[in-house]
């Protein structure tokens, strides 16, 4: 019942679909700046601008509890050393696109990836 | 003024796209994206649009969008179902019009459905006010592709079984039948 027409343009359907997520890829997490925002106990500690370009480093972060290790390495971030008992914040790894985040509640260490185009006060979501 | 089997054949049509319409609301669908869903009334805007036309297409669909908001208590998405239904039934006609001999009912159904998601996805930038959205085009655009393509069977079949049915009681489409029924 498919014609070669039909099947021509399913390909090119599921192509063009392709082409413009991996567009979107690259756009958004090529061209933009990103940082890490360090807060402790809901205060900024310091903010860091990440890329290719960005540092290699380790920063000490005096939380309530004692002092977590942040590790950067140009473009992500994670916790590697935290005092607190669950360690859950270590385990989480590696973050590094914008919105993502690492919570230490024990330690009241937040890290943030913000960009510029997203603003803290952005909308999570609209429903109708 | 429209002859008066042709208005009650249409009417039928809007009734079975209502049904379908309300039907689906109530299919739960099991991945997350927003704006996705069947489009089972598709099947009776292709069917509209194969028997009679454009403008009874665009009349039916658009009477169904207007009673199905009402019904179904969703008033404020009406204006994406809306503007996705007028483009996907311009985009319909105008390939069943010109590309009939390129593609089946299959291919202007899946053209419909993307056509469709397309136009919801413009409507809520437009009314987000941001291009981001654009993100769930692929997306969209895939899932309309298969849902076009079920859709496009089911009106397929329905058409090939309407076919003897239109023949007996003598719809105004009898004569568009014909034609056809003499190039395939």
């Amino acid at each position: 019942m498919l014609t070669k027409g039909d099947k021509i343009l399913i390909a090119l359907i599921i192509v063009s679909a392709v082409l413009i997520f991996t567009g979107f890829q690259m756009y958004t997490f090529g061209g933009e700046r990103t940082y890490a925002v360090i807060e402790i106990n809901g205060r900024l500690f310091q903010k860091i601008s990440l890329g290719k370009g960005g540092p290699i480093l380790q920063l000490k972060v005096p939380g309530i509890m004692g002092e977590s290790i942040v590790e950067i390495n140009r473009d992500k971030v994670r916790m590697l050393y935290s005092p607190c008992p669950d360690k859950d914040c270590m385990h989480q790894g590696w973050i590094s696109r914008p919105g993502q985040m690492i919570v230490c509640l024990p330690n009241r260490v937040v890290i943030k990836i913000q960009s510029e185009s997203t603003p803290n006060d952005q909308l999570d979501g609209v429903s109708f | 003024m429209i002859e008066r089997r042709k208005m009650i054949s249409l009417s039928l049509l809007v009734t079975c796209g209502l049904v379908l319409h309300i039907i689906e609301n109530m299919i739960p669908i099991p991945f997350p994206i927003p704006g996705a869903k069947l489009g089972l009334a598709n099947v009776i805007s292709l069917l509209a649009i194969v028997i009679y036309g454009l403008k009874e297409g665009l009349m039916v669909n658009i009477l169904r969008c207007l009673i199905g908001a009402g019904l179904t208590g969703s008033a404020a998405s009406l204006l994406y179902s809306l503007s996705g239904a007028i483009l996907s039934t311009l985009m319909m006609a105008l390939f069943y019009k010109y590309f009939k001999k390129v593609f089946s009912l299959v291919g202007i159904s899946i053209i419909g459905g993307v056509a469709h998601n397309f136009a919801q996805v413009t409507v809520a930038c437009i009314v987000l006010s941001t291009f981001g959205l654009y993100v769930y085009l692929p997306f969209l655009m895939v899932t309309g592709l298969f849902t076009g393509i079920f859709t496009g069977f089911t009106a397929a079949y329905l058409y090939k079984n309407l076919f003897a049915a239109l023949l007996k009681i003598n719809l105004p489409g009898k004569e568009r039948i014909k034609n056809e029924a003499k190039l395939s």
